[in-house]
Order: C-alpha cells, then structure tokens, then sequence
C-alpha cells in the first residue's frame, strides 16, 4: 500500500520520498526501541548486572525468536518480494548452522570469520538449487525447492557423517573475543601444580599450558575445576599436538566458573629436561544465552534494515517486478533470471546466518532442528507475518511465538476436557496430540481467509488511518 | 478411547485381582532413613518433554503417574516430612519449546533445581552441556550415547539413565539371538526405523561388529521412514531383498505397529521376525498392531521381540508391580495411562527421592543440596529401584541401565492362564464401538542379564 505521510509533512524530493524513516519522531522512536532491545538482558539475572527484572527465559526467548526473523526475513525477499516459493529454507539454515560449526571445531575459525564464511557458502548454495527458477515456477518450483529440503540433510546426515556425526549432536564451541590481554605468567621445571583464581561468565578467563623440552610426552596434566573435579579431556582444546621428537604440547581451557582452578602436572620419575608454562589471558565470552543476545538481536536488526534497504534498490525493484509480472519485467529490460537467483542468493545468506547463529546459541546442533516442519513453519511465519512486507517477518514470528508459547499452552487443558467428549470415537491421546497441529492450521487457515495479506497489512492500515486522524474512520 | 478403555480396564480388572485381593500393600522400596526433619518444607520434583507431540502415546501418563506417586507420599507424611510438588512443562517435542522449559526452570527456580527428570533423547542431547555448566543432574529413562556420554562417546556428563544405551539394547538382542540357533539358524538383521537421534540411536559401527563376531550379520544401510509415514512397503522390501529375516527397529508406538502390519501385507509375518528396543513392548503398540492380523488372526505384533530392562504390569507376583497396579486402580486410573510410563515415573519418583534423601542427610538440610552433591550420590548409588522394578548402579563412570532381558509379545488366551495360539483361543473384549479387541501380554524370555558395553 501507499506510503502515507503524517498530516502536514511533504515529501518535496524523491530522497525524502524514498526515506525509511521520514519523520524524526519515527527515527527516534526505533532507536529508542533498539536502545531498550539492548538493555534487556542487562535487566536479567544472568546479565552482567545480575539484575532480576526480567526473567532469562525472556531474553534467551527474544534472541531466538530474533534469530527466526532473520531467516524468515530472507524467505520474505524470495517469496514476498520475489515471488519464487520454498519449500526448503530450513535445509538452508542446516547449511549455514553445520558449515559455520565445522569450521570452528575442525579448522578453529572464530565465530567472527565462520559467521560470514558459512553465510557465503550457504549463499553459493542457495543459487545452486535456484537453477530450476530459469525453467519452471510456482507450484513446480516449490517441489525443486523441496528436493534441497531432502538433499541437503541427506548430505549432511549420510556421506558426511564423518564431520558432521550424522544423526549424533554436535557440540559447538561458544563464540568468543580474544584473548586480548595476558597477565599472569608462571613456569615449573618439576611435577607439581599451578593454582589460580578464574572464571567470569562474561570475561573468561583463557589458560594456556605449554610444555617444552624432550621429556614433555612423559608428563600427565590435570586440571580441576573449583569443586576440585577433573575437567573432561573434551572441554579442553589442545592447541599444538607433541611435535615428532615429543617436545612440545600445549593445552588451552576456557573457565567460565568463578574459583580457583588447578593445574596438576605429574612426570614419569626418570624424566627430565622439561618446562611447563602457564599463561593466562582474558577474553570476552558470548558462552551463555545473555551474551549471545547481544550479538543476535543487533544482527537481527541490522539484517532486517538491509532487507528494507536492498527492496529500495534497483535489484530489489527487479524482484518485485518479476513478482508482479515476470513478463512485463522481462519487456522492461529487467533479467528475470538474474533477478531470481539474486533473490536465491540472499535468501539463502539469510538462512546461513540464522542457521550459524542458531548453531552457536544452543552450542549444541542436531539435523532434527532442520526438518521439513521447520521450513513450513517458516513459510507460515511468512504468511501470517505478511509477506512482501518489511515488518512480515517480525510479526510472523512474534504471532507464531505467541500461539506456541502462550495460546497453546492456555488453551490445550481446556481443549483436553472437551475435544474427547465431541470426538468419542477418537482415542483421547490421539486428540492430545493434534492439539497443537490443529490450532496451528486453524491460525494459517484464518489468516489465509481473513487476511491473506497478512498481520503486517493490518498493522500499515492502522498506521495509515492513525496518520490521517482525524480524517480517518 | 471408549475401546481402549473397555480393553484396558478389562484387562487391569484380571491382571489386578491379585494385587487388590489383599490388603493395601506398604511401600516396596528399602529407602534411606531420613536424618534431617524438612517437615514445613516443600521438595519440587521438576520434569518437562513431550506429552502432546510425537512421543505422546508413550509420554501422557507421566503426569498422572507423577501426581499419584506424589499424592501417595504427601498422605505418607512426604519426604522427611516435607511435601512434594511436581513442575512441569509440555514442550510437545519441540527443541525450541524445550530450551525455553529449561531457560524458564532455571530462572525461576535457579538453586533449587538441582535435579531433572527428562523423557526424551533430543532433549538429552539439547541440554547436555547446559546441564553440566549449571550443575543440574538429570535422570532420563532412555538417552543416547552423545546425550549420557558425550560426542566421543566416553565423557559421562549430568545425565544419568535407567535404561541400558539403545545399542547396547541391541547388542543384547545380537547375543540373544546367537544363543538361539533353532530359532535364528542363519540370522541378518535389517534396521528399519525412523531418521532422527532416536531412530538411529541404536545404529553404530560397534554394535555391528559386536554382533558380527557373535554370527549375527547386521546391514549396512538401515532403512529409514517418517512418524507420519502411513506406507514403508518399499524401506521392509528393500532391507529383506538385501537378506534381512529379521527386523529391528529403535521407534515406539505407531513405528512397530506399521512395521507388523507391512510384513503382513507383503504375506510375510511367518518368515520375518520383528523386534525393537524396550519401548516397542508398549501397550500402545500393543493395540496399534491390532489394526493388521497374522495368518492365524493374531494381532501383527504377536511374537514381536523387545527389550525389557524394568518389570511389566503382567508380572503381578513382583512387590514394585503390584505396589503400582494397586494404586492406578486407587486412583482411578484410566486405562490408556496403564503403559510403560505410568510405570517407569513410579521408579523414577522412587530414585528421586531416595537420591534426595540421601542429599540431605549429607547436607544436613534441603537449602544446602547441591547438583554436585546429588551427581556424587547417583555415581556411588547402588539401589534397587521400587524394590526390584529395576535396578541403578551409575559406578565406574557409568550413565545407562547395565541389565536388561529379552520379552515377546503375546495376546492373552480365553482363560486368560498364558498366551493365545490362534484368534480362536484368544480372549477377545469388547471395544465399545461394536467391534472385539485383543488382550496384549508381554512375557519375559530371558532372566535380567548384564548388557555388553558397546558405545
């Protein structure tokens, strides 16, 4: 719809016509809103004021919902302004969340570098399986677009399952800056142990071990955390293997609890010929979900600004004219193809980041996360959201969120009691079960029949009639 | 549910007449004497999973078996003498759902949550590394390798299980099968199952080679289908074109179900033999096999073999079944609850609280447990569970069930004295909707024996 301007306000250039935010009540009012994004989690127990006014369900809640926006958002350039139907966005996420992990644990890229390498390839990808655009679309699209829904896992699962762990989780490690300052060094030259204060949630502390000299194979180190237990040989990362003569070892663990750690060293009797450094460094750690949301929910924001941005822009033009009418764009001198893969590309992209992002928020991956559900959830966040409109994604995921967390859990003991007393015939676990598939369907179908266009549509109408008060009715 | 409740209250009224036919038996389990009066204080029994989603059949009486267990020791003066309380919460097998549970339990509750009851391996999986940096212990019934210990399958974490590790379930079922060369003269074993961390739980390289040596030749490709999926003629073809006679699978429910009903379809429930992890000797699975019948009219599901690591509601002479049968009948209980959870929640309440007793003896009171103190307890513990409903040892780094035995699933015959042959000998009750059902037993062929290590 027609961008309506408050009463009394004139666009008197095309810049101020093509502006986001035309007033300067507007801009501060976004910022104003981005503002109190941020403070969220400062306002939460685990935040780095262990302040207790929200809750951190609610901040680790906000940071994921955040991360679905943005793959929902990618889906909204390629279904909403595009028009090109998929049916395999969350195999796209799968890309993303693996690559990025794979690239962390097995090469040791930092989340930094992994972030934007694992979106590229996700992008690269996403145009591999855009191909199909060239020749076929709609219904016959969306079932090209299905095969990368079960490529894609099949891939991963299967004929990679030596790096990925196939239908095993993989852990991933937590994002983290630095280390960028080192302040304690010590050195030991017979068995013994290092005992030292560490760990912070936020500014971790990075201990560094490094054993040099020929007897360096012979010794054994231990290190305990503050209750005085051994710390998993997993959780701790060796940073260079014994060279061929046996020299040289290094170790270096994370400690994110607060207390005082130890080292314990033990050599063979007859060895000798050996030193052991240690050294500590602090880092800043994204390990929990607080921290995490200081890099998602900005990312998030960011990414839905350039969304706005790229349909401004002649490409993004070009999408909406192949989605309009893929002809007439074509007579207007617009590569449709082109246009179409560019739409892939960045949909894609899009998904590759919220895939990495998801990845190192539960530090955890599985190839269950990344179902075929999943990329129907997200085609039905889209199209409760509205597609092809700049806030679709965030009121699709806000509504979805909202039925899932809160209208389900309301109504499902209410619906409980009395769908098996309508259905007798119907066993009453069966009915349980469906309860939440139901309302979900009934939530797409009402909107699909009331508003097709989705909650955003709603939402620019009141914002046009609140702007035209008092002319509006 | 009108027809499962006829079948299930008919069969509890004959399974139960001798458990009811006596007094109101006293707690089965030899639990530790409290030493610290919590009497005013309120212990919480925190659990969350999926009881409305995929796992539903298995999961829903969780709840009401919770609420008995609870309502049982609150009348008995609680624990210590402070009252239990459940908080719970219904992710519908939803990993988002789940870590927003957990993210939820921990702020809300922060310190004293130091255990939590689990039902499912993603979820396992999911909070695998949460659980170990908040120092909350969880007991889980079944979890996967990388859930119990780890991605490289040998760091014991936060997650202790009462069940034996799926591929030590199947390794079992290897040397079951190797030590029954009437039965199986030339046996291969195809795996059908379902393509997701529980499905594939029981596949890895180990356990092949495991059952290799012992002469059981396991395929090399399991053959994989949805939940959802109403028809898998192809995947049961393929793994018996491949030389398959027996078939194995890691689902519940509607999994084995469907797996029975298709070997009928294709004429060959005689030749192939079923079998699959604990879960599959369900009742759900049960009454979902009677949708299909053999040759001699059986349900598809008679003869399936399973594991069977705890006691069934069919062994009646054992004190922790009848302990239960007696108060799911106390309580009113309807017939769809009568399944494998109802049963194995009791155990789990049961090793609840007696870790929780044994935490505040140490502690000296209930504010001064810890996680770590309760993940001490459950390495060092050594306990009958219920008084033999299973057992729990967790020593030497262990975090799976170590025994287990092998049962079959039968249908009851007219008197009701053992297991059908025929549809002709088999009791039949009414279902409520015009129709007859079948009465499922599942009976024990094996004692309680060690399960190989395998992970």
């Amino acid at each position: 719809m027609a961008h309506i301007n408050p009463a009394g306000t004139f666009n008197r250039s095309y810049a101020e016509e093509l502006r986001i935010d035309r007033t300067r009540r507007d801009r501060w009012l976004k910022f104003a809103l981005f503002m109190a994004l941020l403070l969220l989690p400062f306002l939460s127990p685990s935040g780095p004021l262990g302040m207790d006014w929200i809750s951190d369900q609610v901040v680790g809640l906000v940071a994921r919902m955040a991360i679905f926006i943005i793959a929902v958002q990618g889906l909204n350039l390629l279904v909403g302004y595009t028009g090109q139907i998929s049916l395999g966005h969350a195999a796209f996420m799968a890309v993303g969340a693996y690559s990025s992990a794979l690239l962390a644990r097995e090469l040791g890229w930092s989340f930094w570098a992994a972030l934007p390498a694992s979106a590229l390839l996700t992008g690269l990808l996403g145009l591999g399986f855009g191909m199909p655009s060239l020749r076929v679309k709609g219904f016959y699209l969306a079932m090209a677009t299905l095969a990368a829904q079960f490529i894609i896992p099949w891939v991963l699962r299967y004929p990679m399952e030596d790096l990925t762990g196939g239908s095993r989780p993989l852990t991933v490690p937590a994002p983290m800056v630095g280390p960028f300052a080192h302040y304690a060094e010590d050195t030991l030259e017979s068995g013994g142990e290092f005992a030292f204060d560490a760990g912070d949630p936020f500014l971790v502390d990075v201990i560094t071990l490094q054993v040099d000299g020929d007897g360096a194979q012979t010794l054994e180190i231990e290190l305990l955390d503050p209750a005085g237990r051994a710390i998993p040989d997993g959780d701790v990362a060796m940073t260079a293997q014994l060279d061929a003569m046996g020299r040289r070892i290094g170790l270096r663990y994370i400690a994110s609890k607060p207390g005082q750690y130890r080292a314990v060293l033990r050599a063979a009797a007859d060895a000798q010929g050996w030193q052991v450094s240690l050294r500590r460094s602090k880092a800043l750690s994204f390990a929990t979900s607080t921290a995490m949301y200081m890099i998602i929910v900005p990312l998030a924001v960011l990414l839905m600004l350039l969304a706005r941005n790229i349909v401004r822009t002649r490409a993004g033009r070009a999408f909406i004219s192949v989605r309009d009418n893929d002809l007439a764009a074509e007579l207007l001198g617009i590569h449709v193809f082109v246009a179409k893969l560019q739409a892939f590309f960045l949909s894609a992209v899009y998904a590759g980041i919220a895939g990495c992002l998801l990845a190192f928020e539960r530090n955890s991956l599985s190839l269950d996360a990344f179902q075929l559900d999943v990329s129907i959830e997200l085609l039905a966040m889209l199209i409760i959201g509205g597609a092809g409109y700049p806030l679709g994604a965030l009121f699709g995921v806000g509504f979805i969120r909202l039925l899932q967390e809160a209208i389900i859990p309301w109504l499902r003991p209410l619906l409980s009691d009395v769908l098996p007393q309508l259905f007798p015939f119907v066993d009453a676990v069966n009915i349980t079960s469906a309860i939440n598939p139901i309302l979900f369907g009934g939530a797409l179908i009402l909107f699909l029949v009331l508003e097709p266009r989705g909650i955003a549509h709603r939402w620019e109408v009141f914002k046009a009639a609140w702007k035209l008060r008092p002319y509006s009715n | 549910m009108k027809k499962t409740t006829s079948l299930l209250l008919t069969l509890l009224l004959v399974l139960a007449l001798p458990a009811t036919a006596q007094d109101m038996m006293g707690y089965p389990s030899d639990l530790s004497e409290c030493q610290v009066d919590l009497s005013g204080q309120t212990v919480r029994l925190f659990h969350f999973g999926d009881l409305s989603g995929p796992y539903a059949f298995i999961t829903q009486p969780i709840v009401a078996a919770m609420t008995d267990a609870i309502a049982y020791w609150n009348a008995h003066d609680g624990i210590c003498g402070a009252q239990l309380e459940q908080v719970y919460e219904d992710t519908g097998g939803n990993l988002e759902a789940t870590q927003s549970a957990y993210d939820r339990f921990t702020s809300e509750y922060g310190g004293e949550l130091d255990l939590l009851i689990l039902y499912s391996s993603d979820d396992g999986e999911l909070l695998r590394e949460q659980l170990a940096e908040d120092e909350i212990v969880s007991i889980i019934s079944a979890g996967s390798i990388a859930s119990l210990y780890g991605e490289d399958g040998q760091t014991p974490g936060w997650l202790f299980a009462s069940n034996p590790l799926y591929i030590n379930q199947f390794g079992f079922f290897c040397q079951f099968v190797a030590g029954s060369p009437e039965q199986f003269p030339d046996p291969v074993i195809g795996f059908v199952t379902w393509p997701n961390a529980f499905g594939l739980s029981g596949t890895e390289q180990s356990v092949d080679d495991f059952c290799g040596e012992l002469g059981v030749e396991v395929l090399d490709e399991p053959q994989l289908f949805l939940p959802t999926d109403t028809d898998i003629i192809t995947q049961v073809q393929n793994a018996i074109d491949e030389g398959a006679n027996i078939l194995y699978s890691n689902t519940l429910a509607s999994g084995p179900a469907l797996i029975a009903a298709t070997l009928v379809d294709l004429g060959l429930e005689d030749e192939i033999r079923l079998a699959g992890v604990n879960w599959v000797m369900d009742t759900s699975v049960g009454i979902l096999g009677q949708r299909s019948q053999k040759s001699n009219g059986l349900p598809s599901v008679d003869g399936m073999l399973g594991s069977m690591p705890f006691q069934w509601w069919t062994e009646l002479d054992k004190p922790a079944v009848q302990f239960v049968t007696q108060q799911f009948t106390a309580n009113s209980r309807g017939p769809a609850e009568q399944n494998i959870a109802y049963l194995l929640t009791w155990g789990v309440v049961d090793a609840a609280i007696e870790t929780t007793i044994r935490a505040v003896n140490e502690a000296g009171s209930l504010e001064g447990i810890t996680g770590a103190s309760m993940k001490a307890i459950l390495e060092s513990i050594d306990y009958s569970v219920l008084g033999g409903l299973m057992h729990q040892s967790f020593a030497d780094g262990r975090r799976d069930g170590t025994h287990n035995r092998i049962a079959v699933m039968k249908f009851a015959n007219n008197s009701m004295s053992g297991a059908a042959t025929s549809a002709e000998d088999a009791m039949l009750i009414d279902d409520g909707a015009g129709g007859k059902l079948f009465v499922p037993l599942v009976l024990p062929l094996t004692d309680f024996l060690p399960v190989p290590q395998l992970r």
